[in-house]
């Protein structure tokens, strides 16, 4: 395992723990079922490419895309994370106001579909199905972005986000707010006849989530310095999603378990597959298509068999609180 | 009529509510005193429940007004009557189950510094007064309602009659001016319909005002001041109970059946 492995992995591990925070929030204690969340990082990270690269003209025209300012870090991720809280507020206006909970998840997961294939068939606004190379990462005009210290730059860059959006993801969960978007995932009309506005609670914390979905696609283009419609297929959602069932609903630390368990460590595992088995070669697409129906069956098993997760919802027990007989529950985190 | 000494809170003019045609509330007008217990009876689908939802803004008002101390209520969606002390609670039980007994208590309380995304992103020490504050108050109800031993259990644990009693503990963390109880009793153990009576005079004697739907006729003999007898989404008379035996058609309506 050299250095640049490493860094691979610790870079996209950062990027999908910032995700799986922000679904963790949307879903796990509000109970928004957001199967479009991997627009948001999409949007993040077409903003931040835009906001980074020179204009389309330059490298003699090859892409074509809007935009092209050449601004420096750390305003690409910035432009990322506000993208992506900007989109949120018209798709919920649309989605989040009068639809049931279980249509939601419909309305947004035909969302995913129709950007994807919108920006795939669109060429001239984001270069359509080919996407859009050469993203300049931050510091890369000083850096060179092949040496072994610009991977350990952008690990540096990478981990104060992932510190940052744990701040704010925890904040929120274990505050009193928290507890009214909890209370909201719980009993909805309850909650409203208790003076909470559900509306605006959802509304919040989807921008909330869609700022952080945006800087979790700034952090991951400026690394991979490309990007393309087949990278945000509406699956990746899914894979998140089944990340913060695994790790445990409700629990910032079950979420960032579940992205080190689902996104990074079950797709590196695959990697170890040998391309030849006891003589036997399966077919090229064999192995990425098991595992989608391993991811399939985690999320099955889990709902099955543990659907609290790894690391279940903490039980809050408050300062002063009369000790419980029953020892039966263990449960608190 | 005698002259009524005490001023109405809640005062509803009129109202109706209509289910693609179906007039499920058709011109009912009430008003409900201060510091009272008032019950609201009536046959299955007389429309009770659907009238209490209409008061609590949990559906909207196909017409008529609605007024709580005197002001027009009748735009306002629930959260907003909440906020102003019109506080309902649930036929079917609808406790935040996974969270615990005092949770469900805190989570209602109003003045939170930390119940807004600004407060919370603050930190603990933004919010912690405010918590403490509320924690005791939460934690005096429990001990009144005798669930002081039940704070860390998940409200989703307990028992039909308990998660009647955190409703209206709930409720009352918000020290509302009208509570609304749908069917308080329903689906509960005999023995705790009696400890939810007993707290309900207790209630009463404090001054707060209550509006209730409820079955079970010796209870709201025994609970209410007055009682408005609804049938086929209309009010059919109103008065106490005892005079309201002595009405004919109010009797073969609803009192024998």
């Amino acid at each position: 395992m050299n250095s640049y492995y490493a860094a691979t992995l610790l870079v996209y591990a950062g990027v999908d723990i910032i995700a799986c925070l922000a679904i963790n929030l949307q879903f796990g204690i509000s109970g928004i079922v957001n199967f479009s969340f991997i627009v948001f990082q999409a949007v993040g990270a077409y903003t931040a490419a835009v906001l980074s690269m020179p204009p389309d003209t330059a490298n003699g025209g090859y892409q074509i895309y809007v935009g092209g300012f050449q601004l420096p870090f750390p305003i690409p991720w910035i432009g990322g994370a506000l993208a992506g809280g900007l989109l949120a507020i018209p798709v919920g206006l649309v989605v989040l106001r009068k639809l049931r909970t279980d249509y939601q998840a419909i309305a947004l997961l035909v969302l995913s579909v129709i950007a994807n294939s919108v920006i795939t068939n669109a060429r001239p606004f984001l270069n359509g199905a080919a996407g859009i190379a050469q993203v300049p990462g931050p510091f890369s005009d000083q850096v060179d972005p092949l040496s072994q210290s610009y991977q350990l730059l952008y690990v540096g860059l990478t981990v104060p986000c992932v510190v940052l959006v744990w701040i704010v993801a925890s904040r929120i969960v274990n505050s009193p707010y928290g507890r009214s978007l909890r209370a909201m995932r719980e009993h909805e009309l309850a909650a409203s006849a208790l003076g909470k506005n559900p509306v605006q609670l959802k509304m919040t914390i989807f921008i909330v989530g869609g700022v952080i979905g945006g800087l979790s696609g700034a952090i991951l283009v400026g690394y991979i310095t490309l990007w393309a419609p087949s990278v945000w297929l509406y699956p990746e959602t899914i894979i998140l999603f089944a990340a913060v069932i695994v790790g445990g609903r409700g629990n910032n630390v079950g979420a960032i378990l579940g992205a080190l368990l689902v996104p990074v460590g079950f797709e590196e595992a695959t990697r170890l597959i040998p391309p030849v088995i006891f003589g036997w070669m399966p077919p090229p697409n064999l192995i990425p298509a098991l595992q989608w129906v391993v991811i399939g069956l985690l999320i099955i098993g889990f709902l099955w068999f543990r659907p609290q997760g790894v690391r279940p919802e903490p039980r809050r027990v408050f300062e002063g609180a009369p000790v419980r007989e029953d020892p039966q529950d263990a449960r608190t985190a | 009529m005698p002259a009524q000494p005490d001023a109405p809170v809640l005062v509803a003019t009129d109202v109706h509510r209509h289910f693609e045609g179906m007039r499920a509330v058709d011109g009912v007008s009430i008003s409900v005193a201060a510091g009272k217990i008032t019950g609201l009876i009536g046959p299955n689908g007389a429309g009770k429940s659907t009238f209490l939802a209409v008061v609590a803004g949990t559906l909207p008002a196909s017409s008529g007004t609605i007024l709580l101390d005197g002001k027009d209520i009748t735009r306002l969606p629930a959260y907003a009557r909440a906020r102003r002390g019109l506080v309902r609670t649930f036929q079917l039980p609808s406790e935040f189950a996974q969270l615990t007994v005092l949770e469900n208590l805190l989570v209602a309380a109003p003045n939170n510094r930390g119940d807004s995304l600004m407060g919370a992103l603050l930190g603990r020490r933004y919010w912690m007064a405010d918590e403490r504050r509320l924690i005791e108050q939460a934690r005096g109800l429990l001990k009144r309602f005798s669930m002081g031993a039940k704070e860390s259990d998940y409200a989703g644990t307990m028992s039909g009659g308990q998660k009647r009693l955190i409703e209206i503990m709930r409720a009352l963390m918000l020290r509302p001016r009208v509570l609304l109880l749908d069917e308080p009793m329903s689906g509960v153990h005999p023995s705790i319909v009696q400890e939810i009576q007993y707290y309900l005079q207790d209630l009463r004697r404090e001054g707060l005002t209550i509006l209730m739907v409820e079955h079970e006729l010796h209870m709201v003999e025994r609970l209410c001041d007055s009682v408005i007898v609804m049938a086929q989404g209309k009010v059919i008379g109103s008065g106490t109970m005892a005079s309201l035996r002595r009405q004919r058609e109010i009797v073969d309506a609803y009192l024998v059946g």
